[in-house]
């Protein structure tokens, strides 16, 4: 049977914040559930599933979504907790609507990374006998990775500066991110060092905050929504667990992940008009434009600034990542870019690609394909 | 409706207190070798995998499925984790049934574990309450358990006496379960006069701690006959939930799953659960729970469970055995728990079940959940 469109009917987002400290995670999430419907014509009545993803070691606790149902919506409800990026809980979602069980589904992700350390995050994934006692974790893979990265490419620091305050001053254009100073190439080259090559600012800055997306049926979609946005194809793929194990400088589970979404969306990446990627560090965002097809390797970084496909128009992960909400907002950003041109980047796109991570190193990738 | 999705192969590990012989990675690896090899499949021909574990705080490896998926064999697929505390191998079995069901995979491999030996599990499960009003005086899931059979004691007369007889069945059945660790037989007495822990749990309402995985293919109706002659269909699968602090919760009857229960029976064409289903497995947590599980499945009207329990009916030779694996009082991996109730049921249609196989036994009922009794599912499977 051919897949069934599945649409984006609305979205909701917090404001980014480094840390929101006049909110409860609970608080986050209710804000985002509540406004998601304004507008769209359905009520929370109508939702018949709610899938969500965060985190119970960022929350510092066990079943974290189980303090969450009220604020989620979620009460007599079906109920799923993704504990991964909220990508693959509207994966999840996509997935139920197509078997015809369901016909609505509300996905919800959040982050309150900054009541966490988010180094023992990290360092808490990988392996616990050899690589854990090293202290191995996202900062080092990053930085490995551009080491790699630059050695191979020609480029500079100061081209992936150059790269980072592009994508600071989108975000601050967006009125999305709260941003206190607006750091320059120069300020950001001159950060505390993050993993070196890479300075602090050259990796996604954790921020609190929460999204949330309703999607539903082809036939609902385009009854309750001017224009929606449809998810036309997904793909998914976990690497190896070992960075030193994982073909180097190619992101390649992000590119099976492209490539499965790829062939059940019928076309190809050339053919997008706008991309939203996320990266856990400016290296990591240029690998992904590679991966996604988007630019040849080593040549991410003309593609990322001046590329045919508009990429990370929203500002991406870079000045905004919500740990385990990123890739959702991803969607969210491309979803309203499509539907609602005129308030939200421009033009007339048609067709975007979303792309969410997760794990250290970017070791789990995930792609959908949207158009309208 | 979406397509038909069957269960083609398990397999689990043999569960234990404590294994020291492999690690997380291990257990998993058994489990998977077990389940491809039942299912006559190898790695490449699993599309997606799913990975389901206990809160993560378990055993203090964050994100374990990234660890894993090297011992799975799964490098370059599809691989989400789902959890859902003692739910979690229900939910992420669920999830895989969508995966196949909405047409993104043709076989999805469900692996669930817990190893439970290396965290300090109540310590752990104390974090579920909230920080600021919850945490200071709760600890772990037992008070919380034992306050909930309290109330259903004078409301719908689940008495202890009722649950002994719970506890005493199931720890029976689990002898002749090659999988389960604790067989050792009890009398209705021996629960009643056993220790109190937090009364009324007492020391034999309590099921073990243990390390172990378990391991389901599943399939589209395709590509099921590569595999067996007979799959386990699943006719219909939900798993709903309740607010922590909804003001009407009243924990008498789960209400998530009867919710759960309706969505299910009404898929799966379920008009009278009590006459219909040949066999039925239940993720039971504390002796308790199994009676409240009678009632809000709808095998008997609310306030008649331990009538249900005393009749004989949910034995082994009575017309609805319940647990004839013997239920999380032989083994108890949280995490892995309701792949391993779905594993026993299928097992159960597909006519090869290892502990008792009931005879003739073609329509299971399957029920796991977890959280603050908060998170409840159902599912129904059919030869």
């Amino acid at each position: 049977m051919a897949l069934s469109k599945v649409g984006v009917v609305a979205t909701a987002q917090t404001e980014f914040r480094p840390a929101w400290n006049n909110a409860q995670h609970i608080d986050l999430i209710s804000s985002v559930v509540t406004s998601v419907f304004k507008g769209s014509g359905l009520t929370i009545d109508d939702v018949d599933f709610i899938i969500d993803s965060g985190s119970d070691v960022l929350d510092g606790r066990s079943i974290s979504n189980c303090g969450f149902l009220g604020a989620l919506g979620a009460h007599h409800k079906e109920e799923a907790r993704v504990e991964e990026d909220g990508l693959w809980a509207a994966l999840y979602g996509v997935n139920k609507i197509r078997s015809g069980s369901s016909s609505v589904g509300l996905i919800v992700a959040y982050s309150k990374p900054s009541e966490s350390n988010v180094d023992l995050y990290w360092n808490a994934q990988v392996e616990p006998f050899y690589q854990r006692p090293v202290g191995f974790g996202q900062r080092a893979a990053n930085g490995i990775m551009a080491q790699r990265y630059l050695a191979d490419s020609g480029l500079s620091s100061r081209d992936l500066a150059d790269l980072v305050a592009d994508r600071w001053a989108a975000a601050a254009a967006s009125g999305k991110v709260s941003i206190d100073d607006l750091p320059d190439a120069d300020a950001i080259l001159a950060a505390k060092e993050g993993a070196a090559p890479l300075t602090e600012l050259m990796f996604a800055r954790p921020v609190d905050g929460a999204v949330a997306v309703l999607i539903a049926r082809e036939d609902i979609a385009r009854r309750v929504s001017r224009n929606p946005a449809f998810i036309t194809g997904m793909g998914t793929s976990m690497d190896t667990h070992s960075v030193a194990a994982r073909e180097a400088g190619r992101l390649s589970s992000a590119a099976t992940a492209a490539a499965m979404a790829y062939r059940n969306a019928g076309w190809a990446s050339a053919d997008a008009d706008i991309a939203e990627i996320s990266g856990s560090s400016v290296i990591g965002e240029l690998l992904a434009i590679e991966a996604l097809g988007l630019a040849e390797a080593g040549k991410g970084l003309s593609a990322a600034r001046d590329g045919k496909v508009a990429i990370n128009r929203s500002g991406g992960a870079l000045p905004a990542d919500p740990i385990m909400a990123t890739g959702l907002v991803r969607l969210a950003e491309a979803s309203r870019q499509l539907s609602q041109p005129e308030t939200s980047s421009g033009g007339t796109p048609r067709r975007a690609i979303v792309h969410g991570a997760g794990g250290v190193g970017m070791q789990n990738n995930c792609v959908f394909t949207l158009e309208v | 409706m979406g397509r038909h999705v069957g269960i083609v192969g398990v397999g689990q590990t043999h569960h234990a207190r404590r294994r020291t012989d492999v690690s997380q990675a291990g257990l998993v690896r058994e489990a998977v070798d077990r389940a491809l090899a039942d299912a006559k499949l190898s790695m490449e021909d699993i599309d997606t995998v799913v990975v389901a574990t206990g809160p993560v705080l378990f055993a203090a490896v964050n994100q374990p499925e990234k660890w894993v998926v090297d011992a799975i064999g799964a490098q370059g697929k599809s691989v989400v984790r789902l959890t859902s505390g003692g739910g979690a191998g229900f939910a992420g079995a669920l999830a895989g049934y969508y995966q196949v069901a909405g047409g993104f995979s043709e076989r999805t491999l469900v692996v669930a574990y817990d190893k439970l030996s290396e965290g300090q599990l109540q310590y752990s499960i104390s974090t579920l309450y909230d920080p600021f009003w919850g945490r200071e005086f709760a600890v772990g899931i037992m008070g919380f358990s034992a306050a909930y059979w309290r109330a259903r004691m004078d409301v719908l007369g689940h008495t202890e006496e009722a649950a002994a007889m719970v506890a005493a069945k199931n720890r029976k059945n689990a002898i002749a379960n090659p999988y389960a660790h604790v067989k050792k037989e009890v009398s209705v007495d021996d629960v009643l006069n056993s220790k109190p822990l937090c009364w009324p749990i007492k020391l034999l309402d309590v099921p073990p701690i243990s390390d172990g995985a378990a391991a389901i293919v599943l399939s589209s109706e395709k590509m099921a006959h590569h595999s067996t002659s007979r799959p386990a269909w699943i006719r219909g699968m939900a798993y709903c939930c309740e607010a922590d602090n909804a003001p009407e919760r009243s924990l008498m009857l789960s209400e998530p799953l009867a919710i759960a229960s309706r969505q299910v029976y009404r898929a799966a064409g379920i008009t009278n659960p009590r006459r219909q289903f040949d066999v039925v497995e239940v993720q039971e947590p504390y002796s308790c729970f199994e009676l409240n599980y009678y009632e809000s499945l709808g095998l008997c009207p609310p306030g008649q469970a331990a009538e249900l329990i005393a009749s004989g009916a949910t034995q082994l030779d009575g017309d609805i055995p319940v647990n004839p694996s013997g239920g999380c009082m032989g083994a108890n991996p949280i995490g892995a728990v309701g792949v391993i109730r779905l594993i026993e049921a299928a097992t159960q249609v597909m006519g090869k079940n290892e502990s008792h196989q009931i005879k003739d036994a073609k329509t299971a009922l399957v029920q796991s959940g977890g959280g603050w009794a908060n998170l409840r599912g159902c599912a129904v499977l059919s030869a």
